[in-house]
């Protein structure tokens, strides 16, 4: 005689996702990983735009490249959320 | 406290619809409910937050299966229900949140795509349940029902693929829409009315409290 199942025992968490990797081992995550890689972009400006948008970055505690971005994003741009965050590695040790 | 998740592998069916349905009555009813929305297009949390009026549920979102495992693990040790919206296709944490749950809620369409992913939803839902060794009912319900052939045809095409079907069924009712953008969850005419048959259908199964369990 088979032994009856039990829907109020809980399983663990770590059970819940081992069953369920193993029974559906095909399926893919819910949120698929970004493939929005970083790549360089370069640009020649003039010694007085960039001397402004140093300032500005002075001021506002950001990089350069957060005052382009935020700039960009402002005039309806659609910048990554990645490219508006600080991301050297000065300020990430900090 | 019961897990209930909403899922099913083909978008579109009505889940999100059903989760705010339930999550807003059931709250009205005094039953402390935790809503997690595993989609990642956050439907149902941004409802919850930015249109829902009604008494307070809690909304809370996760999509990383691991973390959704133990997210459903904390919520259930404190809530009355833990619903859980699932995203319209199969995915790892729709698969942890069916193997979680204490039932699986499965709306389909009247087409026969969707009743073909129900079908598969259901097997899903068999093989986590096997493979846990628990009981995990499933049952489908029909959403959008249109009092025409097709939706006979439809229910008798899930009769025939011996399919568990809940009695009550959701109508194609402009209340439900409306709901997405008022925040208001329909509480009277047809749409109170169906909501409130299914309801009591599945607390007649056992699946929703009655009241509130005296957990805060």
């Amino acid at each position: 005689m088979k032994t009856p199942l039990k829907s109020r025992i809980r399983l663990s968490p770590d059970d819940a996702i081992r069953i369920a990797a193993e029974t559906a081992p095909g399926l893919p995550p819910a949120r698929m990983a970004s493939s929005d890689k970083a790549q360089s972009f370069n640009m020649r400006l003039r010694t007085s735009t960039i001397a402004a948008i140093e300032a500005r970055a002075k001021a506002d505690g950001a990089t350069l490249k957060q005052v382009i971005c935020r700039a960009l994003a402002d005039a309806g741009i659609a910048v990554a959320p990645a490219d508006l965050e600080d991301g050297t590695p000065r300020r990430r040790a900090a | 406290m019961p897990v209930l998740t909403i899922a099913s592998s083909k978008g579109g069916p009505g889940k999100t619809t059903v989760a705010m349905l339930l999550s807003g009555r059931l709250a009205a009813d005094g039953i402390k409910v935790t809503a997690i929305d595993a989609d990642p297009t956050m439907a149902f949390h941004r409802w919850a937050t930015n249109a829902y009026e009604g008494p307070a549920f809690t909304s809370r979102t996760q999509t990383d299966e691991t973390h959704l495992a133990h997210l459903i693990d904390a919520e259930s040790r404190v809530a009355d229900l833990v619903l859980v919206d699932t995203a319209g296709f199969g995915n790892r944490a729709a698969a942890v949140a069916m193997t979680s749950a204490d039932a699986v809620l499965i709306p389909t369409l009247s087409g026969e795509a969707d009743i073909t992913e129900a079908e598969k939803t259901v097997r899903l839902a068999e093989g986590l349940a096997r493979a846990a060794r628990r009981d995990i009912p499933a049952r489908v319900l029909l959403n959008r029902v249109k009092r025409t052939q097709l939706a006979r045809h439809a229910a008798r095409e899930i009769e025939r693929a011996t399919l568990p079907l809940l009695a009550a069924t959701l109508g194609d009712l402009v209340a439900y829409g409306e709901m997405t953008f008022s925040g208001r969850v329909p509480d009277q005419g047809v749409a109170g009315d169906e909501l409130a048959r299914l309801v009591a259908e599945l607390r007649t199964i056992g699946w929703i409290p009655t009241r509130h369990n005296g957990l805060t």
